[in-house]
Formats: structure tokens, sequence, C-alpha cells
């Protein structure tokens, strides 16, 4: 008898037996239906079928041809930051309950995982100071390119069939972020505006957002903090100019920012969204990580993706299911608030169970780590002679420096076994690089960093 | 219901583990003219006990493929290999920043260009991206693409194509993401025998301006599309293109292929086909594979190798759709992807097709006496059945199935799938080639069983189910919580 091949369990008398019950005398009987000029005649062109133990061999030396922030020191932020991860959140996250469940449609055999989606809205609406939290958006750059849509559709409601609303972006969106943000608008038929930012301290433009709201019909107005070049912006200010022009504000936002400042939601922001992945989720080359999405409870008929919230059983007693559906691609079809389906339902349990586990103090302690740690380094690195700040207002968790033949800095940092950071000409400045820090840093290697940095320079 | 954590909060209990040695943080950072946060945040503040505790009795009221059967029709709800959730979770892949340097992410790269490889061999395209996140995100994808390439195609004098025909079967994704790039959607309806109506094909194929039609085979019906190639043809014929929904391909690995049967873009889903865990809801995958003339329009950046064996990324594709993702996509599904084709090989590949096939016309065969098939003849990889003469609605009949440790199938209205209104009591099944033929057995006993039991005691049945943490939440019910 041949052998079994992996994950398949019948064996080929249970296949007969089958078979046999049904009346047939062969599985091919059960696939008349596909032309006989279509089928595939050949075996696929695929590799043969690895046992475990080659199949691990194989894959720890693709691993082992990766660079990692294990192997090397490093410094990349850009986005993504190499945070601690608590063990607790990968025990919990691989229990095959949650991780081989599908979308909680059953409600009564849901009622877990369910309530750890709800929970998660509940953290989110928390840090971002708003009261409708979907979960979930992908990334934060599709999270991004989300709110943009919801906003516009609610200005496009409101004006009726008059002006048409235009999404109005910051300059200093991640770069990666204002490409998928442009796709989406490229697939809406809508046009985006550059907002530019103020060479000096790096923030946004607020004279010429004056001048860009005034000029134009009602409009969504995006802007990310800390931004590009890590400057934090000030979304109070930002948003009381849209506020006065009817304009609504969306911002992007680091979720571990509001361990230090007043909640986006409070300083006036109308729709929060941001990449999730500082929220214990691994780097893991860029994903799956998490786009979270929080807005007023106004807007929440154009918010996309699942939102889960309290019914009534037959009996009266409150339980967890998916609600609002009627936005969604399942019912509204074309007329949907988005496509989206399959989400980061896993990255948003950890994201629950991380924040569990930070607590209000928590947050506010590795936020102070954090912004110590950065200006540790920031402060060693500007005392190495033709280093300096390039952007003059407050950061967080990373910091733009200019720097003499930076690209060649940042190579020579890497033959010493460090990720020095973002080269500043993929961020639109040439000759800078971003330099990220975490909580993971100990004061050895920023001192090892400051010392091969001002090596690298000379 | 239980207490949600935070009602166990006791202020500073909370991120006992937050501490640094060298940097305490009693000290405010300099913050200029920032508005600082003053009150407090609603988080739990508790120990990690408690934290452990609470997500593990959550996750003992939830159900995945780990606990039992999943028959969810449409979702594909195989059995995920743990070998491969290790590899996935290797410190070479997990702690990978996508902003290195190529040079360091050698690794990553070269899994995905094989993956990308062995995809297009499964699918029968030329070039498949990796980057999309998920089934839906793979749709708009593909979409754009086709949209791009006849905006290309008009700047050249070609006719303008903005019209995109969508079965009135398809995945509630389809309309949506074809809304989303921009496209007017035209629904083909089902014919009498649960097949693309072609008629209705011909009508909506006239007066010109057709970008393409989109479609699911097996359809959501369950059935092959057996005029798929005169379907093709008819659409090629006005210039259009054909755009794959692969949410049904587990029925046909190594069987037949999208792009042998015409299909100009396809889309997968890794956490269907290639199993892929759910995640209670993602991340999935959804790889998009085109013919050659398209590939000129993927997301940026693609994965290249150059003639020394180095792989590079390429951003400076002058027609691409721009990016979709921030980064490279879910390489820690894919990377699962990648291991289950490796464990499977081709002869594993086609197994499993076949033996998905095999177990849902073994439910569908062995069910007729309660189910009736709503369309007389072998399914592919799931089942659709009539409910008409159950005693009482698929809905409550699905409920109780919950107290006899089966996750219902899918029902109308429930999850992605739409069926055309006549079929409004239909239930969807898709055992999956990984449920056993004693599993199988146990499924239609239980169907078996509440069938009985609703022609004995309909009332009981309707108030199920009666085990487990909530009771039956009625259809269609509306959130008691205005902020939702």
């Amino acid at each position: 008898m041949a052998d079994l091949a992996n994950y398949i369990v019948h064996l080929p008398s249970d296949r007969d037996a089958m078979l046999t019950s049904m009346g047939l005398g062969s599985i091919d009987d059960l696939f008349t239906a596909i032309p006989k000029d279509l089928r595939f005649s050949r075996a696929l062109d695929v590799p043969a079928a690895m046992s475990e133990w080659a199949l691990d061999a194989h894959l720890r030396a693709l691993a082992d041809r990766n660079a990692t922030t294990r192997t090397h020191l490093s410094f990349l932020g850009g986005g993504m930051y190499d945070h601690h991860v608590p063990a607790v959140v990968d025990a919990i996250a691989s229990r095959g309950e949650f991780l081989t469940a599908y979308t909680p449609y059953q409600p009564e055999m849901s009622q877990g995982l369910l309530q750890a989606l709800a929970e998660y809205q509940q953290a989110i609406g928390a840090i971002t100071g708003l009261p409708v939290v979907n979960s979930s958006s992908y990334d934060g750059a599709t999270a991004l390119a989300d709110a943009a849509w919801v906003g516009r559709q609610a200005l496009a409601m409101k004006a009726g069939s008059g002006a048409t609303p235009v999404v109005i972006a910051a300059a200093t969106l991640w770069p990666q972020h204002r490409e998928v943000l442009g796709t989406y608008m490229y697939g809406r038929g809508v046009d985006l505006a550059d907002l530019p930012c103020e060479a000096e301290s790096g923030r946004v433009d607020l004279a010429a957002l004056e001048r860009l709201l005034a000029a134009s019909s009602p409009a969504v107005v995006l802007v990310q903090s800390p931004n590009r070049f890590g400057v934090i912006e000030h979304v109070a200010k930002i948003s009381e100019v849209c506020r006065r022009h009817g304009a609504i504000t969306a911002v992007s936002w680091n979720p571990l920012l509001s361990g230090l400042l007043q909640v986006p939601g409070e300083q006036g922001a109308d729709i929060v969204c941001g990449e999730g992945q500082p929220l214990g989720i691994p780097l893991c080359a860029g994903g799956p990580t998490l786009g979270f999405l929080a807005c007023r409870k106004d807007l929440r008929r154009h918010m996309p993706g699942r939102l889960v919230g309290k019914v009534a059983d037959i009996y009266g007693n409150p339980a967890y299911a998916l609600v609002h559906e009627d936005r969604e691609q399942h019912v509204a079809r074309e007329k949907a608030t988005s496509n989206i389906c399959s989400n980061q339902a896993l990255c948003s349990v950890r994201a629950a169970i991380y924040l569990s586990l930070l607590g209000d103090t928590g947050l506010r302690r590795l936020a102070r780590i954090i912004a110590a740690k950065t200006q540790f380094l920031a402060d060693a690195l500007t005392r190495i002679p033709g280093v300096r700040r390039a952007c003059g207002a407050p950061v967080f968790n990373e910091f733009l420096v200019t720097v003499p033949r930076s690209t060649e800095t940042l190579a020579r940092l890497l033959d010493g076994g460090i990720l020095g950071g973002l080269d500043g000409a993929t961020l639109g400045r040439p000759g800078t690089i971003l330099v990220a820090v975490t909580e993971t840093k100990t004061r050895a290697e920023l001192e090892r960093m400051a010392a091969a940095f001002a090596k690298a320079v000379a | 219901m239980k207490p949600t954590l935070i009602e166990s909060s006791r202020p500073g209990a909370g991120g006992a583990w937050v501490r640094d040695g060298e940097f305490p943080a009693d000290a405010e950072p300099d913050l200029g003219d920032l508005p600082r946060r003053v009150t407090s945040l609603a988080l739990p503040e508790v120990a990690e006990v408690e934290v452990v505790r609470h997500f593990t009795q959550l996750s003992s009221r939830s159900h995945g493929v780990d606990n039992g059967a999943y028959p969810l029709g449409s979702c594909t709800m195989k059995y995920n290999p743990k070998r491969h959730d290790a590899n996935a979770n290797l410190p070479g892949f997990r702690h990978v920043h996508p902003l290195q340097p190529e040079s360091t992410i050698q690794g990553v790269l070269a899994l995905l260009h094989a993956l990308a490889r062995h995809i297009a061999e499964l699918t029968g395209v030329d070039e498949v991206c990796l980057q999309p996140a998920a089934g839906a995100h793979g749709e708009l994808t593909g979409l754009l693409i086709i949209k791009k390439h006849f905006e290309k195609l008009a700047a050249k004098g070609g006719e303008k194509r903005d019209i995109l025909l969508i079965a009135d079967s398809a995945h509630g994704t389809n309309p949506s993401s074809a809304s989303m790039a921009g496209f007017t959607c035209r629904i083909v309806a089902t014919d009498a025998s649960g097949l693309m109506d072609l008629d209705a094909l011909a009508r909506a194929l006239e007066g010109g301006g057709i970008a393409g039609l989109m479609l699911t085979n097996p359809s959501t019906l369950g059935l092959f599309e057996s005029n798929i190639a005169r379907i093709a043809a008819m659409v090629h014929a006005k210039g259009g293109l054909l755009y794959y929904d692969g949410a049904n391909l587990n029925a046909l690995m190594g069987l037949v292929r999208p792009g042998d049967m015409g299909f100009d873009v396809v889309h997968i889903n890794t956490h269907k086909t290639l199993s892929t865990p759910h995640g209670g809801g993602g991340p999935g995958a959804g790889p998009v594979g085109v013919k050659r003339f398209l590939a000129e329009h993927f997301p940026k950046p693609v994965v290249r190798l150059d003639a020394q064996g180095h792989f590079s990324l390429d951003d400076g594709m002058r027609d691409s759709i721009g990016r979709m993702k921030s980064h490279l996509g879910h390489i820690g599904v894919l990377i699962r992807a990648y291991c289950y084709i490796l464990s499977m090989g081709p002869d594993g590949l086609r197994e499993a097709s076949q033996d998905a096939v095999l177990n849902a016309n073994y439910l569908q065969h062995h069910l007729r006496g309660i189910l009736p098939p709503a369309f007389d003849k072998h399914c592919m990889h799931e089942c659709l059945l009539s409910g008409r003469s159950l005693p009482i609605t698929p809905y409550s009949f699905a409920k109780r199935l919950i107290d006899l440790g089966i996750h219902p199938p899918t029902l109308v209205g429930a999850g992605c799938v739409y069926f055309p209104k006549h079929l409004h009591n239909s239930m969807l099944i898709e055992p999956t080639e990984t449920e056993s033929k004693a599993s199988l057995d146990a499924i239609i006993a239980a169907f078996n069983e509440v069938n009985r039991e609703a022609c004995a005691d309909s009332e009981f049945v309707n108030a199920a189910p009666h085990t487990g943490s909530t009771r039956k939440v009625p259809e269609g019910s509306k959130a008691l919580d205005p902020r939702g």
C-alpha cells in the first residue's frame, strides 16, 4: 500500500467505502462536470512532498539567510519597531480556539472570540479617544486609506450633490502609506492634494493648511503623528484649523504616544487610524500586522469592516455579536463601505492582550522609557561633529539627523553589525538618517551605536 | 456574559513588567507645547496571571478547526498544520524588519520568489504577486490591474471600459471590490441548472464598455461552471478580461487550472486552499496571478532574481497600479502557504482536492433524505442543500448543531456568500478534505438527529443552543449598545 501523503486523512479503503456507498466506481465519476479538454493532464511542477524534518531544515536555511533584530543591533523604524512582545501574547494567540477559528458569524459558538475583539475595540477606543472602533483594517496604510474614504463619504453625504469633497494628505506621511493611499484613491477616482511641512520644525505648515482649506471644497485632512521625520504633530492646532473650515481631521497615530499625550480624539481628531504593530505584534518582515481605525459616533455608518457589539439573546440576556452589518460587503454588496472580509482578527486579539498587560500604568512607563532612550541616543549622536538634528520640533521614538555621507555611514554601520536606521533619501531628505529607538535597547547598546556612528561618519 | 477584564481593574496593578534599570520611567520628556495627558486611560489594570486566565477562559468559549468539525461553506476550514506555524515563527523570519537592506533579507525574498512560482504553476498563470492581505484585497488588486490595462489601451485610442459583469451568486466581495476600483457592476443571472445563464451573459455583453467578468469556479453554489471555455470566448471576443475569484480553488488543485480555463487574472485565498489558519477572521493572504501581458501593472515592489542569484525589490515599474500594502505582504502567512505546498507535493495537492470533492459529495448523498441538493448533480468541494422540507427554518436547524459540537454551515446572509433569491432557504456545506469518514458520518448522524428532534419537538430545537455560554441570538438582531 502506498504511504499516505502529509495531511491526507483517508485510507484508500475509506475512499472505496465512501464511493461504494454513493453507488460510484471511481473518484473520477465526481469530476465529469469538468470538460476533458480543460483538465490538467500532467503532475504539478512543484517539489516532491517533504518530510517534516526536511521541511524544517529547508525553512531554517532560508531563515538563516536573513539578518534580524536579534543578529544585528537595529535602529530601523519608519512605522514598524523592534518592541518587546510579552510571552503571554504568543501563548494566548497561538491557542487553536482563536488561531483556527473563522470570523465569528455564529455568536453562540464564538462568545470568547467576540469578547476578545470587543475588548480590543474598547482598548483602542481608550487610546484614540474615539468611541467607534472596527476590528480591523489590514495595516496602517490601508487603515489610512479607509480613514480617507470614511471622511470623504461623510462630507459627500452632508454636501449633497454640491461640491465634491477633496482629500488633503500631509507630505509627511510614511512614503509607503502615501503610496497605498494613492492607489486606493486611484480606484475610487478621488484626487489628492498635498499639505506641505515647515522645513525647520518638520511639522505640518498650518498657514498652508489654512490656505488650502480656504480655497477648497469640503476636505478630509490626513496627518500622521509622529510623522515621517519622527516629529510629533500638534494635533490640537491642526484640528482647530480644520474645524473652522468644516474639514474632517484624520490622524494616523502611533498608539504608544497615548502614554504621554492627550489622546488624539480629545485633541479634536474626528478619525484616528494607525499601524498597530507596536501593540504586541512581531515584525515578521512587515506582516501580518494590524491597522486600527476609530471614529466619531456619527461617522459609524461609513466605517469599513467588522464591528462587535452587544445584542440580546432570545431570553433578553446580552450577548456579543457582529453588528451593523448593513455596511458590509456580504449585505450591501456594491454599496458597501469597503470590500473587506478577512481582516486581522488574530492581530487584534494580540493587541487586546498586549494592552491588557500594559494597562494605563504600563503604557505611561513604556512611553517614558522609550522617550528617555531616544533622547539619550539623540544627544549622543548630535555630539558627533557634523551630525545634527534635522527637525526642531519634539520627537518621541525616532529622530532625523543630518549626516555627511549618510548612505556610506549606514553601509559602514551594517559592516559592524548595526542596522543604523533609514536612509533619509527614501523619505525625501537625502543626507539624513532616521534613527528609531525602542525599550529593548540597553545603555551599552546605545553607547555602542554612538561610538560606531562617530567612526562611520568620520 | 463574562465580565470584561477592565471590570477587575485595580489602578496601579498593570504593566509591572515594564521596568528598566537603566532608564527609570519617572522623568517626563520635554515635549514643548504639546498637550500632555492628565487623565488615566480606560485600560485594564491587572496582574499578568489575571490576563492569562481571562483570555484562556475566552478561548474556551471559541471554536476552531482544532476543536471540531467546521463545515462552513465557502470558507474551507481545513486543518492547519502546526509544523507550518512553527516554521513561520522561526527567529530568522519573525525578527526581520521590512525596511532592512535587500542584501540582509535574501532568505525572505527567496521564499517569496519560489512561492510565487509555485502558485503560478498551481493556477496556470505566468506571474504572481504576493502583496495582497486577503482575498478581497487580492480582488481589488486584480481589478485595479484590469483598470490600468484598459486605461493604457484607451490612451492609445482604445475603448473606455468600466463595466464589470458579476454572477448573481458571486461573493459580496466581488461587487464591492468592483465598486472600490471604480467599475460599474452588471449582474448576470444563474440558470435553472445553477450555471451562468449564457443568454443573459450575451445580453450583458451587448453595448460595449465591458472590462470583464468576475467569476468563481466552482461557483458559490458548489458547481463547476462547465461552460467556462465558452464563457471565456464570449468575454474575450468583446475585448473583456476574465477574473477568477479563487475562493473555491480547493476543489481543483492539480485537476484543472484557472489559467487554462481562460482566466486572465486570478486571486487565491491562502487561508482557504493553502491551509493557513483563519485566525478568527484573519490575517489571510490573497496572492494575485496574471497572464504575462498584465504583469507590468503589478503593485510595487516586485521581487526579482538576477543572473547572479541575487534577489532584489523592483519599485520602479512605470505602469504599476501602485502599492497595495505597507510592505511585502503577510510574510508570516505566506511562509505557511509555502510550507503547505512543500509538505503536500504534487500528488498530495491533487489528492487533497479530490478528497475535498469526495467528502462534500458524501455529505450531499447521505443527507439528501432531509436536505435535498439544490441542484441534483454532483457537487464540487461544497454542497448546496435545500432546507425547504425541514420542519423548522435552516437558521434554527443550524443553531442546534452547535449543541452537538458542529459549527453550522453557511446560511444566507451569514458571511461572505450570497445566494440568488430562490435559494434563500439553502445551506452551503463544505467539510474539506481533512475530515475523516468517521467525522463525516458523525456529521450526518448529527444532522439526522436534529431533524428527528425538530419533527418531534420543534420548540426545543427552535430554542437551541441549550449548552454553551450563550443562548440563541435571533436572526437579524440589532445592536443594543449605541456605541456599536
